[in-house]
């Protein structure tokens, strides 16, 4: 680990003719600089009790769900805290799962999330080409406003809009889910935007020249670019929809229509208090697919903060 | 220098991607399938058929019984299909989200204290008609056959619950008893009251029961008093009090003698002879501790703990009548089958109806022991009685019903249950105000709400056919400006056809800002200005002008007490959050061996949200079995207290800074975007600060902060932002309770649109929400001139 590890501040890959911004290069030796300066060992030492601390904090409640999960319910109502149960009780697992008709929830959940990002990717891809590439009038005033709405409350618009759902008849279908993805959101226009304006005008020219239309420049030259951003969008839009409560709430009537995380709630308010074991273990499964795609996709979640030019 | 394609490492890498890959894409693939093919599959099933929906709750044994129920009416009327929705949790908020959505269920439970509100808004189908076709046919001979006190529940003339047509047949109901240990009461040397007692023996009794030694898991309390409204009521009638007066639900009588003596007595018991055990926390009520054998007797409580209590085996119980004071007197609650009103299948909903309250249907229910069948002949025989199973004194829930009234439900008793349910918890539960005084506050509040402005009956309609031509005329005005205005601008073809592709890509978002905000915006702000419920037609709308603002923030309580539970929530949210994740981030920028995995740790919790997130931390905060009180207890140890009881006994002191830890776990997504920043201050900086002196602190206050500044800044705007509008965690795990004190804005704006369907109060309180986040970050603009170096992000 001479080089520190990963360092947020690298510039990722990137794919084309992007230039790479400088590396800056750390004049002090990387071994032990703090950001305050050099430590002795017994100071490190201390700095790593301090974080390894922290982490078991942080990394408890999961341990703590996990072991739940597995115990059986005298031990759980018992109220022990062994972290490692003594009899495992793997049986918590299928019985949780029938209970929320996970076969049935987890098609539904996929169905609208693939949509949904999909719809996210596609159409934030297009307005921030739109914003990136083009000249029009009042450009950068409705650039503005777009990020002004993200600073609105969406309670404002709840109600409204369910009306406007209900009077095309999309209560109780998966629409009202999935058709606001693909009317874009500001947030991954923005990174979109950002990410397109830095392409050489050079290289869009070039392709210009060679007849290819707005169409192609987007669908053949800025999408295959833009990798980083689409997978950012599709992190976060999945992790939204996946999690997403309020709607599907107000949305969804037909139990066989239930999103999982739907299907959660009504198991916790069914068999929360009587059975926690397998509360325990439909959380564990409800939140295992966004936990994956962290660590398959560790690296954009920190990219993610460079493309949104939050970094100094 | 890149690894070279083809090393071991790289190729495995590869394929593992792969895999991973095609296995996302299978299970996508399957999910699509399963959801078509149950699109097809019910589309074929339906064809052609006459489609009843029905909407009801029930644990899985209920279930089963529907379902049979229904395969019988369905192979008896081959063309009905009846779609049965289970719900579970919240039913009544789902009935009336059904309701407002416009899409009410045809046939759906209805709980008596819903009755009145729905009869009122003309949401039920008067099948009073349809009795009288059967009867005139000679059938339907058993409609005498029902216990008259819950069949009249569901009947209304059009002013009056309890006389008139009938709205809806009751398939079952409850009076209420007291389940007793007759272990502990054999221990203590009581006779089992089964032919009544009056409270001050009863009083006698649990300080006898609680006196008793206490065993290794816990000490024995003589009972459990349920106090929610319901049978808070059924407990003031033994006394001869009432929570009106004269039946005027105007005037709370709170403050009777009869009714303070009810009160005093269940303070009493709690406070200071501590002999009934105080049941607060998320569970919400005791019924659950009788399981653990620590609990005398449990009550007024009804039929349906029956069954989970016959899987009881560490001790025997039964059940004994309530006690009495000035009458001996028990409340019903009962649930019918109605039909919606507007159903387009009334008969053969009629006939469904008739079918799921018939005695074959009841029979079957009677013997799972949920509930009193409502029909006597099946009340009366075995299939109820059940001879040989617990409790032994079943007769006594049917002697009960001669001293059952009618149930009452005043008009806004949601509203009123839930002041009520405040105030009196803070002298019952908390035992930290008088029983008077709670009285008096109650009256008082209730006053306040009455006096409401919007109580008055007739306003104006909405003048909606004005505003319509006042928008279309806007729009033909914006329309034509455009248009002029690309008209008379000089430019050139190439210039124009860019300008149109421009237009035509940022198109999706165009339309959605007008579709889903924009027009919403204005068209919430218009609802803002009117009384009306979802239920009715956009037209019945009635102009109230201001007076929703000022209902808000002059007659409604928990409009206040909702703004300052979330107040409170986002002064200590957000500042936490912001000093945690530049703490963190601080730590994680130091360069050693290792702190990538920390880095994993720290963040790991942020990408859990939603019901997952409320359902882990539910069972951590949970007081028995809990992690975070585990570790607190040795803490709490030291200072000679007890761990919280989190949204419980200490609910008002703690359930906020509850939330506020459970949010504080994923501040690792703040920590990210402060970790991005520290990277980015130039190293230079640093040094030179060290070489003309500056320690670590006012490298700190001089260098990071002020370069952080721009990153802090829009941080604490997103925190106040996010935190106004917490939902999700509250409505899953406290629902707002208890007392009121986690009714998030968020959650009392949800339940008035969606609830109560008062969307045009709704739609104001999402503007006043609207109004304060904006001024608030007006606010901190304003401020961050002061603080905010923006040097910091031009580097």
């Amino acid at each position: 680990m001479s080089s520190g590890g990963i360092s947020l501040g690298e510039s990722p890959r990137r794919a084309g003719g992007a230039p790479d911004p400088p590396r800056r290069m750390n004049p002090i030796p990387a071994r032990i600089r703090l950001w305050f300066g050099r430590y002795s060992t017994g100071q490190t030492l201390a700095f790593y009790v301090l974080l390894a601390l922290g982490a078991v904090v942080f990394l408890l409640p999961f341990a703590f769900m996990l072991s739940g999960s597995l115990k059986s319910e005298q031990a759980e109502q018992a109220g022990s805290l062994s972290l490692i149960p003594r009899h495992i009780h793997w049986g918590n697992y299928p019985a949780a799962l029938a209970r929320i008709h996970f076969g049935v929830t987890l098609a539904n959940t996929l169905f609208v999330t693939t949509w949904a990002v999909l719809g996210q990717i596609i159409s934030s891809s297009l307005v921030g080409f739109g914003f990136a590439r083009f000249r029009f009038r009042g450009r950068n005033l409705i650039f503005i406003l777009m990020l002004s709405t993200m600073m609105l409350p969406g309670q404002v618009t709840m109600i409204p809009v369910f009306l406007l759902f209900r009077s095309l008849g999309w209560v109780n279908t998966y629409l009202p889910l999935i058709i606001p993805a693909w009317l874009a959101s500001p947030f991954f226009v923005f990174m979109f935007r950002q990410f397109f304006a830095q392409i050489p005008e050079e290289l869009v020219e070039a392709a210009r020249l060679d007849g290819a239309s707005n169409w192609n420049i987007y669908w053949r030259l800025m999408l295959p670019l833009s990798g980083p951003v689409i997978a950012i969008t599709a992190i976060y839009s999945f992790l939204w929809t996946w999690n997403d409560y309020l709607n599907p709430l107000i949305y969804i009537n037909s139990p066989n229509k239930y999103t999982l995380a739907l299907a959660l709630a009504n198991f916790n308010g069914q068999y929360g208090v009587r059975h926690p074991q397998y509360l325990m273990a439909a959380s564990c499964i409800t939140m295992l697919p966004c936990l994956i795609l962290f660590f398959a996709a560790q690296k954009y979640f920190v990219e993610s903060i460079a493309m949104t030019g939050l970094k100094g | 220098m890149p690894r070279t394609m083809f090393s071991k490492a790289a190729i495995l890498g590869r394929l593992t991607r792969r895999t991973l890959l095609a296995l996302v894409l299978a299970i996508v693939v399957w999910s699509f399938g399963s959801v078509l093919v149950r699109w097809a599959g019910t589309y074929q099933r339906r064809q052609g058929k006459i489609v009843l929906t029905i909407l009801h709750w029930g644990s899985p044994a209920e279930v089963r019984i529907e379902k049979i129920l229904i395969g019988a009416f369905e192979k008896r009327h081959p063309s009905v299909r009846v779609v049965d929705i289970n719900v579970n949790g919240d039913y009544t908020s789902k009935l009336k989200t059904m309701f407002s959505a416009g899409e009410p269920p045809d046939l759906f439970y209805l709980s008596y204290d819903d009755f009145r509100r729905m009869v009122g808004d003309h949401l039920l189908l008067d099948i009073q008609p349809y009795i009288r076709a059967q009867r005139r046919a000679g059938r339907f001979q058993w409609l005498r056959d029902f216990y008259p006190v819950p069949l009249n529940a569901y009947r209304c003339n059009g002013r009056v619950v309890g006389r008139g047509d009938l709205y809806g047949l009751p398939k079952d109901f409850s009076t209420m008893v007291m389940y007793v240990n007759l272990n502990l009461f054999h221990e203590a040397h009581i006779s089992v009251p089964y032919r009544g007692w009056t409270w001050r023996q009863y009083q006698r009794d649990m300080k006898k029961i609680s006196a008793l030694k206490p065993t290794p898991t816990g000490r024995i309390y003589g009972g459990v008093l349920n106090t929610w409204p319901a049978t808070l009521q059924n407990i003031l009638w033994t006394y001869g009090g009432h929570f009106f007066q004269n039946g005027n639900y105007r005037r709370v009588a709170l403050d009777s003698p009869a009714a303070q003596r009810a009160l005093q007595m269940i303070y009493r018991t709690r406070f200071i002879d501590k002999s009934v055990f105080n049941a607060t926390g998320i569970a919400k009520h005791g019924s659950e501790e009788f399981f653990t054998g620590h609990i005398g007797c449990i009550g007024p409580q009804g039929r349906w703990t029956t069954p989970p209590y016959r899987a009881i085996h560490s001790f025997q119980w039964d059940v004994v009548p309530l006690p009495h004071e000035k009458r001996t007197v028990s409340s019903i609650a009962t649930v019918a089958w109605c039909i919606a009103a507007h159903t387009p299948h009334p008969r053969h909903a009629f006939a469904l109806l008739k079918f799921l309250c018939g005695p074959g249907g009841q029979a079957m229910a009677a013997r799972l022991g949920l509930a009193i069948p409502t029909l006597r002949s099946v009340a009366h025989s075995p299939a109820f009685l059940t001879p040989g199973r617990r409790p032994r004194h079943t007769q006594l829930f049917l002697d009960a019903i001669k001293n059952a009234p009618l149930p009452y439900t005043p008009p806004h008793h949601g509203e009123f249950n839930l002041i009520m349910e405040e105030q009196i918890s803070d002298a019952l539960q908390l035992g930290e105000k008088s029983t008077q005084s709670a009285a008096q506050k109650v009256a008082r509040q209730w006053k306040r709400f009455l006096a409401s402005p919007l109580e008055k009956p007739t306003f104006p309609a909405m003048p909606w056919r004005k505003i319509s031509w006042i928008a279309a005329a806007t729009l033909m005005v914006l329309a034509i400006t455009g248009w002029l205005l690309t008209r008379r601008e000089k430019i050139g073809v190439l210039e124009r056809r860019q300008a149109r592709a421009g237009w035509l890509f940022i198109s999706p978002w165009l339309i959605g800002f007008l579709a889903l905000t924009l027009g919403p915006m204005v068209l919430s702000l218009l609802l803002s200005l009117t009384r009306w419920t979802a239920i009715e037609p956009l037209r019945h709308a009635r102009y109230v002008g201001l007076l929703n603002y000022q209902h808000a923030l002059v007659h409604d309580s928990n409009f206040t007490q909702s703004l300052w539970v979330t107040f409170y929530y986002v002064m200590l949210l957000a500042p936490l959050s912001q000093i945690l994740a530049l703490a963190i981030a601080l730590l994680m920028d130091a360069r050693l061996p290792g702190i990538r995995l920390f880095r994993t740790a720290y963040f790991l919790p942020s990408v859990v949200s939603g019901v997952a997130l409320a359902t882990l931390w539910l069972a951590i905060f949970n007081t028995k079995y809990g992690l975070l009180n585990h570790l607190l207890k040795p803490l709490a140890h030291l200072l000679h207290t007890t761990p919280p009881d989190w949204f419980g006994l200490d609910a008002g002191r703690w359930a906020v800074p509850g939330f506020v830890i459970m949010a504080l776990w994923g501040v690792g997504g703040g920590m990210i975007i402060y970790l991005a920043g520290l990277k980015g201050i130039p190293p230079t900086l640093y040094e030179s600060a060290r070489i003309d002196g500056a320690g670590a602190g006012r490298r700190l206050w001089h260098i990071t902060l002020p370069m952080l500044s721009p990153l802090i800044f829009y941080n604490v705007v997103m925190a106040i932002i996010g935190s106004f509008q917490v939902f999700t965690q509250a409505q899953v795990m406290t629902n707002g309770g208890p007392h009121n004190d986690t009714l998030f804005y968020v959650l009392y704006l949800y339940q008035q649109a969606f609830e109560t369907y008062h969307m045009g109060y709704a739609s104001a309180l999402a503007w006043i929400l609207f109004a304060i986040v904006l001024t608030l970050t007006l606010l901190i603009f304003r401020a961050s001139r002061n603080w905010v170096y923006y040097e910091g992000l031009k580097t």
